[in-house]
Parts: structure tokens; C-alpha cells; sequence
């Protein structure tokens, strides 16, 4: 059959390796990343955290401020779960889509908590004599990220 | 380890006037109690007369916030001194971010010329790849 332009897509064809060898390849790469963060040969970890219904990326160290009152005093060491990736300068861990709690440790300690700054919330139509101002003050806390830690039990 | 940034509540009042009324009560109920609670605060109380009771704190970068408990009942008080507690010296102004880090890439940040192939190995209708 003679070959015209659209007989192969016009993407450049991927071969999937032998799917053996790569179960293979995938167990050795897992094994060296375990050796290296057992022997800790990690420099600077970032993580990846939903926090607040928002997604943050922390590294150790940090400041970070949300909208809303947490239930922790102020001073109080929290434990973060719900880690999505945590990364250093030679390897990246994916979670899909959360990794587990025994493989990373995300401390932090609320610093503050204050109130904002005030917001005007006014509406105001004009020739119809309508106007309302109101005053919105909303309460933030302020939490710094103490340390990320990870264990070596990857499989 | 977490450090308070109050330094110091001063209570100004005037043991006389009406409006104080709610100061005073505080003073003889609440004030011992808010002092347990919160060991790394110096609490001071002295009358003055003459002018409007005042709440003072003072933090440790040196800015001081003035409140007044004039017409306020003793459990207002209480609220008003925890949340000044909770609070930093900072200014409450409007924050462009709510986040803050020193060190922003771990891996290095980003530029155009991440993740794309050098000059040396793209295999151009001339340029053999070296």
C-alpha cells in the first residue's frame, strides 16, 4: 500500500520498552533513591502542601499566611498531611495524588494571629440616593514552616 | 521554640470615672487570670485620672498600639487584650503576598533554556550532531 501523509500520525512514534526490563530499571532507581536518603545526601527539600484549600509550595523556614482561624494556639507545633510532592536538588517524589504519612514529615508552628487590615466593602448607585459602607475585618494566622523531613520506606 | 511579641500590657484607668467601670471590673476579676495564662506578658496597672481608660501594648520591635476601654464590659476587655496578645508589632497594612521564603528554588529556577537541547547535539540539514 503506498504511503501517504496520513498513514503514520504525525507525532514522531514512541517504542515503550520491554515491560520486565523496566520493572527492573524501576527497582534499582528506587533502591539507589532510598540509599541516598538514608544516607542523607539531601541538600534543600521543598514540598508541595494543600493547606486551606490552597495548594503551597514550602521549603523549610518559610512564612505563610491564611485567611482563617486555625484551632491551635499560638506557639503550637502542627503536623502537615496531605504532602502532593517533595523534591531536592536530585530527586522529586510524586504523589498520586497524596504521598504516604510515613514517608514525609512536614512540621510548622503558628506564629500569629492577627486580624487584616480593614477592608471598605460600599456599594453606591447614583441619582437613586443608595449607598452602604461597611467595614470588614477578617482574622489571619501566620504559620512558619519548622521542618520537611523524609524517610527512606519507598517500595 | 516560640517567642511572644508582646512585651508589655499597660492598663490605664482612673478608679472614679463612669466609663471605667468596665476596667475596673476586669482589674478584679479577670486580670490575674489572663496574667497565668500568658506567663511571657508583663502586665502593669496604674491609675490616672483625668483622661480616657486606655489599653497600651507595647511589642518588641517597639511599636505601640493604643485601644480604649472606654464602655467596654470586662469580657470585651478580655478578648481585646488576647487578640493584641496574639498579634506581632508588624504594621496592619495591606500584604502584597501571603507567603514569604528566602530561598525560592531548590532546583535551581527556571530560565527559556531549561530542558531544551544544546546547540551541539540538535541535528539541524547541515549540522551533524558532534
Amino acid at each position: 500500500v503506498a504511503k501517504t501523509s496520513l498513514t503514520s500520525p504525525p507525532w514522531p512514534e514512541v517504542k515503550l520498552p520491554d515491560p520486565v526490563e523496566e520493572a527492573k530499571y524501576h527497582a534499582e532507581v528506587v533502591q539507589k533513591v532510598n540509599k541516598m536518603i538514608a544516607t542523607g545526601q539531601y541538600g534543600r527539600l521543598f514540598a508541595v502542601v494543600h493547606f486551606a484549600s490552597k495548594q503551597w509550595k514550602i521549603t523549610s523556614e518559610d512564612l505563610i499566611m491564611m485567611d482563617n482561624v486555625l484551632e491551635a494556639e499560638c506557639g503550637d507545633r502542627i503536623r502537615m498531611e496531605k504532602v502532593l510532592l517533595v523534591g531536592a536538588d536530585d530527586f522529586t517524589l510524586i504523589g498520586r495524588p497524596l504521598l504516604g504519612k510515613d514517608l514525609v514529615r512536614v512540621e510548622a508552628t503558628v506564629i500569629e494571629k492577627t486580624e487584616s487590615w480593614p477592608k471598605i466593602n460600599m456599594r453606591f448607585w447614583k441619582r437613586h440616593n443608595y449607598q452602604k459602607k461597611k467595614i470588614i475585618v477578617h482574622p489571619q494566622t501566620v504559620l512558619r514552616i519548622n521542618t520537611i523531613e523524609i524517610f527512606p520506606c519507598l517500595s | 521554640r516560640y517567642v511572644r511579641q508582646l512585651q508589655r500590657l499597660q492598663l490605664l484607668f482612673s478608679p472614679t470615672a463612669a466609663d471605667a467601670r468596665g476596667a475596673r471590673q476586669f482589674v478584679e476579676e479577670a486580670a490575674l487570670d489572663f496574667a497565668r495564662r500568658h506567663p511571657d506578658v508583663v502586665l502593669y496597672i496604674s491609675p490616672r485620672a483625668g483622661l480616657a481608660p486606655v489599653l497600651l501594648a507595647e511589642y518588641l520591635n517597639g511599636t505601640v498600639r493604643e485601644e480604649l476601654i472606654a464602655s467596654k464590659t470586662s469580657e470585651e476587655i478580655v478578648q481585646l487584650a488576647t487578640k493584641l496578645a496574639r498579634q506581632s508589632g508588624l504594621d496592619i497594612i495591606r500584604i502584597r503576598k501571603p507567603f514569604h521564603t528566602d530561598n525560592p528554588s531548590v532546583q535551581g529556577q527556571w530560565h527559556p533554556l531549561t530542558n531544551k537541547p544544546s546547540a551541539l547535539t540538535v541535528q539541524g540539514p547541515r549540522l551533524q550532531p558532534q
